[in-house]
């Protein structure tokens, strides 16, 4: 592959699949794309916390506050003001959670982030004077509510968080932001502000869960706190990165098509109920065939044409704790 | 606010704590061995719940042997899976690890939604004990039941940890697996043997499930969250531990779900919201150690 | 008598109630190399991770060229010119020599500092040995090499006070040689450099000064000459009534 097609081959992807499926128009491909694209912004967002050592079960919590951001702000403010809001509050809602969370491992971070978006499930629901509680509420309209346009927003977004994705990849992010998931004294030793490092991909990664929310939200203009605050945003986002290649941008681009492509056809094989078994069985095929992920299996067979590494031995070493 | 119905609130809290302490020492056994977060633990519950359901309303069979039957039979379906595939996920990435158990679990509760439906079941099982009455308070007598199995099988874990040569060998596998090899261990065996101990406990503790709670394919998900819970506020590795964290996620669910109004399912957001602050204040849980390498 | 360059006051480091730490004062000597000796357990690591910011103090006071870095952030006080490498570092499997030694020189304060000749990631994975093997990423790396990179790390930092936790540990004679070799240069550049170690011969062939703890207690300081001979040292190191 020539070397100056690989890092651009997502961006040509994303921005001639959106056109492409505007121009046909056909409802069940602009759904397919929209689903798509909003997982891809989820996954990528995942990608770029996790990347220093920060392995989150929280995505849902930021998603569901894009979108009741937009839904509690639009009605006063303003479309302009509701989605400056999304970006304000859930850059706060990171800060906060990210003070919170610093000392914590591996587990235990997840566990409180998973722990953080339960809560806010309930206490939404709680307080329905002010959020609509299990009412729901509505988000402001995105695009005026017609579909093709809703797709190039969505796309717009997503072509941010790659790039987004693409620049935490560079040489001033990545090897820092890896070595303060591998040891954070090492960073630390080595100049790399840690706290800030830490709090600022994790206002990136919120941002973008709550734009991904937001639009989202802006679907249909109508949700209730079970369709955003639902830990199935948590672990997608997080199955999607990790099966299409963590640590990357094309990964989890490419595990969002792959694996929703896989979800509607078992959706259709299966019906309404249990049809995600299939995505079980598939997480685990692929964690035993291909334990570095789509892209990691790719990189493979593009070696091997170009004889590029001296050391066959593509095993990933263990990370640790 | 009147005393007794804290009382029974707190008491019937107390009872529930026992069984959650049960499934959240499994989890903390099989991470403490093995490293591994079993996403999947959940589910071997709720299977568990399942097996001593049908055992009683199709045949009658006694719940308590019931839960017996679902023991075996998960401990059966550990062994198989970890011969299966679990062995080769141990050696991979962490991430990949987290992942194997999430599909895991997300097979097996979506398997039980095609096979039995998504509707809730409850068995009507007879009281195995009387009611248990302290002045106005009254603790119906499968609360006794869950809360007696409950911490037998926490401390029964306990005491086949400290005073056994399994438990022993199961210690040093956990503590530095490769150097436990060096000395003449059979590490996988330790870390089979930690995974189908751990399926024993869920598939018994889903026996007690289905005597008090709502039996349907999401019970283990719901229950393994609280467990997780648990086990960061107890501390990881720390079996003992998770009965004290048991009974604060429990007393403070119920306290909440009763005094609040409208708090049904508050409890459950409170309770993790406490968590999420025990964590900030004390990383690694109430009491929790540093951990070995 | 050379300016001191790291002055440590009646410092204390405990955790828990134990004293890692005892009300330790001892001074290091700008542009020497001061060996930091004791039995395991005596609070060397603690003391340096002390002045590197990675422990807190409990209480005392701690000073690198004048500024006090007692509870100062690590990252700080590589900014301020101190550097410090770690027995076990664990590097990111995936990155490769060039991007590791990178950070600090994007991070830090430039590596050309102090030692002259040395601009880039390339320029100092060479000094240290590591010329060919820098696009190789750390899991293919050997163990003295990855020792190599370490150092390759610190010094990517800049620093005028270079720490090294036990650098030696594990290496062969000759690769042992050439670290030293590498430490003496360091030191011809102008760095103040400490350096954790038991090996004798490295202790006496390269350190200026020794500085002696046991049981988080200052025993002795001085030249390695007057130092080894102290009865007191012996002691701690041999037990009692060894006769040499």
């Amino acid at each position: 592959m020539k070397r100056w097609l690989a890092p651009v081959l997502p961006y040509l992807a994303i921005i001639g699949l959106t056109a492409g499926i505007v121009i046909a128009d056909r409802p069940f491909w602009i759904q397919l794309m929209i689903g798509i694209c909003i997982t891809a912004v989820l996954a990528l967002a995942w990608d770029m916390l996790s990347r220093t050592g920060q392995v989150s079960l929280g995505m849902a919590a930021f998603f569901g506050i894009g979108t009741y951001t937009t839904a509690l702000v639009d009605p006063v403010a303003g479309a302009v003001a509701a989605w400056t809001a999304v970006v304000l509050v859930c850059a706060v809602a990171a800060i906060l959670l990210g003070l919170l969370t610093l000392r914590l491992r591996h587990m235990y971070f997840a566990i409180a982030t998973l722990g953080f978006s339960l809560s806010l499930q309930v206490l939404v629901t709680a307080f329905p004077d002010i959020t609509g509680g299990a009412g729901g509420v509505a988000p402001a309209l995105l695009a005026g509510g017609e579909p093709r346009w809703q797709l190039v927003a969505i796309s717009g977004l997503l072509l941010l968080a790659t790039a987004t994705s693409d620049i935490l990849l560079t040489r001033r992010f990545r090897p820092a932001f890896f070595m303060i998931r591998s040891k954070s004294e090492l960073a630390a030793a080595s100049g790399v502000p840690v706290v800030r490092s830490k709090i600022m991909a994790f206002i990136l990664s919120g941002i973008y869960a709550g734009l991904a929310g937001a639009c989202y939200g802006g679907l249909y203009g109508y949700v209730v706190p079970g369709d955003v605050f639902n830990s199935n945003w948590s672990i997608m986002p997080l199955a999607i990165a990790i099966l299409g290649g963590m640590d990357t941008t094309a990964g989890p681009l490419l595990g969002a098509f792959v694996l929703r492509a896989l979800e509607e056809l078992a959706r259709a094989w299966i019906g309404g109920i249990g049809y995600q078994v299939v995505y079980g069985a598939v997480i685990i095929a692929f964690v035993l065939a291909l334990p570095r992920g789509l892209i990691g299996f790719v990189t493979k067979l593009v070696r091997r044409d170009t004889k590029g590494d001296a050391h066959p031995r593509l095993q990933e070493g263990r990370v640790k704790s | 606010m009147d005393l007794s119905v804290v009382g029974q609130t707190l008491l019937l809290a107390l009872t529930i704590a026992g069984l959650y302490a049960a499934i959240a020492s499994g989890l903390t056994l099989e991470f403490g061995v093995m490293r591994i977060v079993n996403f999947a633990h959940g589910e071997f519950v709720m299977l568990g719940a399942f097996i001593t359901y049908f055992l009683e309303t199709r045949y009658g069979l006694n719940p308590l042997f019931g839960a017996a039957v679902s023991g075996v039979a998960m401990l059966t379906l550990s062994w198989l899976v970890y011969d299966t595939f679990l062995w080769r996920i141990l050696r991979e990435d962490e991430h990949n690890q987290i992942l194997a158990t999430l599909g895991l679990s997300i097979l097996i509760v979506n398997l039980a939604m095609i096979l039995w439906g998504p509707d809730a079941r409850v068995m009507h099982a007879p009281d195995l004990l009387p009611p248990l009455r302290l002045g106005a308070i009254t603790i119906p007598g499968n609360n006794t039941v869950i809360f007696i199995v409950g911490v037998l099988l926490v401390a029964g874990l306990v005491f086949f940890m400290k005073q056994t040569r399994y438990g022993l060998l199961l210690r040093l596998a956990s503590d530095d697996a490769t150097l436990a090899a060096y000395t003449g261990v059979n590490v996988n065996a330790m870390f089979r043997l930690s995974f189908i101990i751990g399926g024993f406990t869920a598939g018994v503790s889903g026996g007690l499930v289905a005597l008090v709670l709502y039996v349907h394919p999401l019970v283990g998900t719901d229950l393994v969250i609280r467990a997780f819970a648990i086990v960061a506020l107890g501390g990881l590795g720390s079996i003992g531990g998770s009965l004290i964290g048991a009974a604060i996620l429990s007393a403070a669910e119920s306290l909440v779900g009763t005094f609040v109004p409208g708090g049904g399912s508050w409890g459950y957001g409170i309770a993790f919201l406490l968590i999420v602050i025990v964590l900030a204040v004390r990383p690694l849980g109430l009491f929790g150690s540093e951990q070995r390498s | 008598m050379s300016a001191s360059v790291i002055e440590v006051e009646s410092v204390i480091v405990a955790f828990g109630g134990l004293r890692a730490l005892d009300s330790v004062s001892v001074a290091m000597g700008s542009n020497r190399i001061t060996g930091l000796i004791g039995p395991n357990g005596s609070g060397k690591s603690t003391l340096v991770n002390a002045i590197s910011g990675q422990i807190p103090a409990t209480a005392g006071t701690i000073r690198v060229d004048g500024r006090d870095v007692t509870r100062m952030r690590s990252d700080r006080i590589v900014q301020l010119g101190l550097a410090r490498t770690f027995q076990t570092p664990r590097f990111p499997p995936q990155l490769t020599v060039e991007e590791i030694v990178a950070v600090p020189l994007i991070y830090g304060r430039g590596a050309g500092l102090f030692l002259p000749g040395l601009r880039t990631a390339a320029d100092v994975a060479g000094f240290c040995g590591l010329g060919t093997r820098r696009l190789v990423t750390c899991q293919n790396l050997t163990v003295t090499e990855m020792r190599r990179l370490e150092i390759a790390r610190a010094l990517a930092c800049g620093p005028s006070v270079l720490l090294l936790d036990e650098v030696m540990a594990g290496l062969s004679h000759a690769d042992s040689i050439e670290v030293m070799e590498l430490i003496r240069e360091v030191k011809r550049a102008g760095v103040t450099v400490v350096i954790i170690e038991h090996l004798m011969r490295v202790i006496t062939s390269l350190c200026d000064d020794l500085i002696v703890l046991n049981n988080g207690k200052l025993l002795a300081h001085g030249s390695p000459s007057v130092v080894l001979a102290d009865d007191a040292v012996r002691e701690a190191y041999l037990g009692k009534g060894f006769k040499v």
